[in-house]
């Protein structure tokens, strides 16, 4: 058994049930260090930027699309304009409800988006995400 | 008023002769602009874009009826384009009628009959393609709506459905009580969500199809019953209300549309609430009179940031991620205004407080 790596994790969801599923759920896998949850997108981006506490390749965000005020595409245009040696230790992904192919390919033009996550987040579904990223690490 | 009803009609000819006898013929039947030359004419169409017929002789010098048309053809498309002509011109008229430059051509020389059931037509004509031009506009618009619709409604009534998914699914592994009605409390809130916004898609076609009415109010009776309704909730949240009703007289507007309008405007009072104010209120006033109702309704809650007031009444905004929204209630309020000729001023300021400021005519009109 390898040893697992364990991860920091940051939701954005102006859904509060979302991010109290998405806590729960990425406490249980085992991956996990530590959980914080924003309701608001502006919130997690100051916290992003003032915080300086990353580890490399050791953080994963799950944003939503549908927020008011800051969207979630909102968020990933003021996210990548941020410093790349910020950027490149964290790992994001769309956790989203949406089924509207605009949303999802739009999705994919953002160079920092590595997967698109149908909502709810499930065991599996998270399990996937992390398996990805280490294939995404090991190559 | 009738003349205003008149199909207006101009009419090109370098002959002032022929332009003198046009006039004198069917100014009683229709209002004539008679022009000597083509910058005339064009000053007339740029000055009436309601001239419906255009009629111009073919044989005029430097340019044609038919080049004439041809340069109207791009910057006035809408009235309809007939060309006089003698017998020998036929060529270019065959050629003009081909190109769709124009809807007919009548013989020199014309009776009086035969202008008169060319026009009649071609304003026909006319009427036709202009309405068709105004539905196109409209169903343009009802379609980007209907896009726009059912991509706002699949996410919010799929998204407060998943979240319960969700929850259910994480709610298998939870032994502690207090946890799960944590989550209970939780789905709650997101099926209440979801009620709230089927609701507000009934009151949006409501809106949009309903005819109004004319509904005698008595608006002591009907603030009470409205307020009652958020007072249980409203306990617990410790929100107190003030209400002023002074009515004059009897007072008529549409109930269905007022109701909508009250609803929402106290429902937003006493949900975007402080959470830490000690003192939380909503002041609901009317004064009502023979010609006019002005209710305020008013509360010391979060407020709106001045850059989102003025877009609050837009469908499927939301200006907070305080609270459970829609993004439909302000948007159905303006709907309402618009049908029962209302109008509504929006003063707030971030951390202090809203006030929204409603005038609704009385249908009574002063009649009392």
């Amino acid at each position: 058994m390898e040893e697992i790596k364990k991860m920091d994790f940051i939701v954005v969801d102006d859904s509060k049930l979302d991010c109290f599923i998405a806590e729960k759920i990425i406490k249980n896998t085992g991956n996990c260090r530590t959980v914080k949850s924003f309701l608001q997108a502006s919130e997690a981006l100051n916290y992003i930027r003032e915080s300086n506490e990353f580890e490399p390749a050791s953080t994963i965000i799950l944003v939503d699309i549908q927020m008011p005020v800051m969207n979630g595409f909102d968020f990933i245009e003021e996210f990548e304009k941020f410093n790349s040696d910020l950027t490149d230790k964290l790992n994001l992904f769309i956790i989203s409800s949406s089924i509207n192919e605009n949303d999802i390919n739009k999705a994919f033009e953002y160079p920092r988006v590595i997967q698109f996550i149908n909502k709810p987040l499930t065991s599996s579904n998270l399990k996937s995400l992390l398996q990805n990223l280490e294939n995404k690490d090991a190559n | 008023m009738e003349k205003q009803n008149k199909i207006k009609v101009l009419y090109l000819d370098d002959e002032p002769n022929n332009l003198i006898c046009f006039m004198a013929s069917f100014r009683f039947d229709y209002t004539i602009f008679i022009a000597p030359n083509a910058e005339k004419a064009i000053e007339f169409l740029q000055a009436h874009p309601d001239v419906s017929v255009v009629l111009a002789d073919q044989r005029m010098p430097g340019k044609t009826g038919v080049d004439f048309f041809e340069e109207i053809r791009e910057l006035y498309p809408s009235p309809v384009r007939m060309l006089i002509t003698a017998f020998s011109d036929i060529e270019a008229v065959i050629d003009a009628v081909n190109k769709g430059s124009i809807f007919r051509y009548i013989k020199k020389p014309w009776s009086d009959d035969e202008i008169k059931s060319a026009i009649d037509e071609a304003h026909k004509y006319y009427i036709s393609t202009t309405m068709l031009a105004a539905k196109n506009v409209e169903l343009q618009a009802a379609y980007e709506e209907l896009g726009k619709f059912a991509y706002s409604v699949a996410h919010d009534l799929r998204g407060p459905l998943l979240s319960v998914l969700g929850a259910l699914e994480i709610a298998r592994d939870i032994n502690s009580v207090d946890e799960m009605r944590e989550i209970l409390g939780m789905m709650e809130l997101s099926l209440t969500k979801l009620d709230d916004f089927v609701q507000s898609i009934h009151e949006y076609y409501t809106l949009k199809k309903g005819l109004v009415s004319s509904d005698k109010i008595d608006f002591a009776t009907l603030i009470h019953d409205m307020t009652n309704l958020y007072a249980s909730g409203s306990k617990t949240n410790n929100i107190r209300f003030d209400l002023s009703v002074s009515q004059d007289g009897e007072f008529t507007t549409d109930l269905i549309s007022l109701k909508i309008i009250l609803s929402n405007l106290i429902t937003n009072a006493v949900k975007y609430q402080k959470k830490n104010e000690t003192d939380k209120y909503v002041a609901v006033t009317v004064i009502a009179n023979s010609f006019r109702a002005e209710i305020e309704v008013a509360d010391n809650g979060i407020g709106i940031r001045e850059e989102y007031i003025d877009r609050i009444f837009d469908i499927f905004y939301r200006a907070t991620s305080e609270q459970t929204g829609s993004g439909f209630g302000l948007y159905n309020v303006k709907d309402a205004l618009r049908k029962i000729s209302g109008d509504i001023v929006v003063q707030s300021q971030i951390g202090v407080g809203s006030k929204f400021k409603v005038t609704i005519p009385n249908m009574n009109n002063g009649r009392n």
